[in-house]
């Protein structure tokens, strides 16, 4: 397994990179959600409150005008029948029960009438209260109506001592002035006014200038009784006046009043603001909703992606980390594998001066013996010996320094038809010791007459050192020193030559096999080799146009083989 | 093997000692030089076949002293000491005009049968260049004069 240091904990470095990338990934998308929300539901709240005040506005312009037309109306009724039927047409009683009878078939408000003279006494009466002859000089109505010559009143108790309002002409004038006046319903009356409804608590009312209650307000309010706000009463002009204002229940209503009869009366409509503004609340809670489910979406999108970022950060800082110390490991190497070419060199010159003086004795030691000067002895069989094994030992030495020196150098390779037959033997002498010593059976089969390959001398002799030198590790590692077997197979396999390198040592798992040819990919402890033996290796072949693969069994062992096109 | 007319070029003084000794044991005539710079002066003096010249000397570099000797000792075969196996100094030694190369550390007989080879050469040259005087002097006997005034062609 790749070695790993422990990963230190979270340092400041990161957890202020943490907070930096948290706060900003809050931030962007928030600020923006944000803006748009609120200046949404800002603009929406504007729409729809004046929508809903325009709303208002227009029932109240609308119903000011019919209650405005009803009134005109009725004057109107009064006036035909007073043209038509003349004073004293209707001082008649069955002529006046006639015309009530006439007018309430088309227009149920009128309730009674009734005819007065100049002296204000109720001369002919038709209607359910038995007035006549009462006198109304000092009626205020009375003296309204002789003033203006149309008058409508507002409710009072009268004579008959019931809320009522009445509507009155006069006609005539001096001492031919007459009145006629009709009572008004103020039940219907109130009906009409009330007919509009808007929502749960919408309502329509009449006050008069005093705000005492033309019409029974719906809820709560008697006629003649006074209204407990005062709102619209003080605003005058033409138009509908509108306010947002509480009653005096404590809840909040949204008011439009406008005056009516010359000014007399105020029409108002209200409503509760829950009540007008439902939708716009419905709308802001729904935005509140949003904000929060959006806001804490935002949230946690934001810290989940920091998490993931930062700990993807620490994962690329810790592999670079691991991969520098690779490199230096590396180059480490490198630098040891220099100085190896400068110690063989050193090493080279004493070992041509002993090699000298080993011959220069191995010759005077020859003639002595031709001479007859060295008598058969022990001691001389040995020195004779002894001599000539220098000179074994000596051509080892030389053999080692000539296999560094020319695995040293670095040229550009050079391609040439390598003959396999004593390639290998010479790439194997180069191992025997090392295998010996590590207790491993190395066997070596080349068929013969295997056709020559088109390489670089020295990189195919990397290539299988760095193979068997591999194969030797696993079988150290899985055998120790005993039964670790190692078989070189060089052959032809089809039209191409397969060399394999095969062994019986610890095997590569199935997790590892795909990544052994990766540069600095090592099952090594850190510190031992490179990690780029294979890579180097699969480069090597891949260049003399050849392929290398692998299989292995975890335990059991590794055979790599090299598949190369013969030198054509 | 027969007498051979050698030169050892070497900074290691004891190895040219020990070796010049190994080879006059076996009959042959060994100078010895330590720099190229001494080699080309004893060359001079000494009528020489063959050259063993180490190719890392300090002062005067075995190249150049190979180039010396190419140009001012024609008829001297050279054969390079050095250091690795097949490599530049080998090759650019061999495209200078080296016989052949030995490496460090060498074997006696190995650079003897070298050396042999490359004496031989050098006779074969010389009978050439007899021949060719010969047939020369069969076809003008005054330029046989005039090249026996001059010295020998170089």
């Amino acid at each position: 397994m790749v070695e790993r240091k422990p990963r230190p904990p979270a340092s400041p470095a990161y957890e202020t990179l943490r907070r930096r990338i948290l706060a900003s990934m809050i931030l962007a998308p928030s600020v923006p959600f944000a803006l748009v929300l609120l200046v949404g539901t800002y603009n929406f709240n504007l729409a729809t409150r004046e929508a809903t005040v325009a709303r208002m506005v227009r029932i109240a312009d609308d119903h000011r005008n019919a209650i405005q037309s009803f009134l005109d109306e009725r004057l109107a009724d009064l006036g035909f029948v007073a043209h038509v039927w003349t004073f004293d047409g209707l001082r008649q009683p069955e002529t006046l029960t006639d015309v009530l009878q006439d007018l309430q078939r088309y227009a149920p408000a009128f309730v009674d009438l009734g005819v007065f003279d100049a002296d204000g006494v109720l001369v002919a009466y038709e209607g359910p209260y038995a007035l006549t002859g009462k006198v109304y000089s000092d009626a205020d109505w009375f003296r309204q109506v002789i003033e203006h010559r149309t008058f409508v009143s507002d409710v009072f108790l009268g004579y008959r001592n019931s809320p009522h309002f009445v509507i009155a002409l006069a006609e005539g004038d001096g001492a031919d002035r007459w009145v006629l006046r009709a009572t008004i319903d103020t039940h219907l009356f109130t009906e009409m006014v009330e007919r509009v409804r808007s929502g749960r608590t919408g309502e329509a009312y009449v006050v008069n200038r005093n705000g005492v209650f033309q019409t029974v307000r719906r809820s709560g309010g008697e006629l003649l009784d006074v209204a407990p706000e005062r709102i619209g009463l003080d605003t005058p002009g033409r138009g509908v006046a509108t306010s947002v204002a509480r009653a005096a229940d404590g809840s909040t209503f949204v008011w439009a009043t406008t005056w009516l009869n010359d000014d007399n009366w105020l029409l108002v409509v209200r409503q509760e603001v829950g009540d007008a503004f439902w939708a716009l609340h419905r709308a802001t809670y729904v935005g509140l909703v949003i904000l929060v489910i959006g806001g804490s979406g935002i949230v946690l999108l934001a810290v989940s992606l920091t998490n993931g970022l930062v700990r993807r950060l620490q994962r690329v800082d810790d592999e670079k980390q691991h991969l520098n110390q690779q490199l230096i490991v590396a180059g480490r190497l490198a630098e040891i594998g220099e100085m190896s070419a400068g110690f063989a060199h050193e090493i080279n010159n004493p070992l041509q001066i002993i090699r000298s003086e080993q011959a220069l004795i191995e010759a005077i030691v020859d003639d002595l013996g031709r001479q007859g000067q060295l008598p058969e002895s022990e001691d001389v069989a040995d020195l004779t010996d002894s001599v000539r094994q220098i000179r074994t030992q000596i051509d080892r030495c030389a053999a080692v320094t000539q296999g560094i020196l020319k695995f040293a150098r670095h040229t550009d390779p050079v391609v040439r038809e390598v003959a396999l037959a004593d390639f290998f033997p010479e790439v194997v002498a180069m191992i025997s010791s090392k295998a010996a010593v590590s207790g491993v059976k190395l066997t070596v089969n080349v068929t013969p007459d295997l056709p020559p390959v088109n390489a670089d001398r020295a990189q195919l002799q990397q290539v299988v050192l760095n193979l068997l030198n591999n194969a030797f590790d696993a079988v150290e590692q899985q055998h120790g020193s005993e039964g670790g077997e190692v078989v070189l197979d060089a052959a032809l396999s089809g039209d191409r030559i397969e060399v394999s390198i095969r062994d019986n040592g610890s095997g590569i798992s199935a997790a590892d096999i795909g990544k052994i040819f990766t540069p600095f990919f090592s099952t090594k402890p850190v510190g031992k080799g490179t990690g780029l033996g294979l890579s180097i290796c699969f480069g090597i072949v891949e260049s003399m146009g050849g392929t290398i693969r692998v299989s292995s069994n975890p335990q059991v062992g590794t055979t790599f083989t090299v598949s190369l096109p013969p030198a054509t | 093997m027969s007498r051979l007319n050698l030169m050892l070029v070497d900074d290691e003084e004891r190895f040219l000692a020990t070796t010049a000794k190994l080879l006059t044991r076996q009959g042959h005539n060994v100078t010895t030089a330590t720099s190229g710079q001494e080699a080309l002066d004893k060359l001079e003096q000494h009528d020489v076949e063959v050259v063993i010249l180490d190719v890392k000397m300090p002062g005067m570099d075995g190249l150049q002293a190979l180039r010396e000797i190419r140009i001012r000792f024609p008829l001297v075969s050279v054969i390079m000491l050095t250091g690795h196996g097949t490599v530049e100094s080998a090759v650019d030694g061999m495209k200078l005009g080296a016989f052949d190369f030995v490496t460090k550390p060498c074997d006696i007989d190995d650079l003897l049968a070298k050396a042999e080879d490359a004496a031989g050469r050098r006779r074969d040259l010389e009978d050439k260049i007899r021949q060719a005087r010969l047939l020369t002097a069969i076809r003008s006997p005054r330029e046989l004069v005039r090249e026996a005034d001059g010295r020998p062609e170089k």
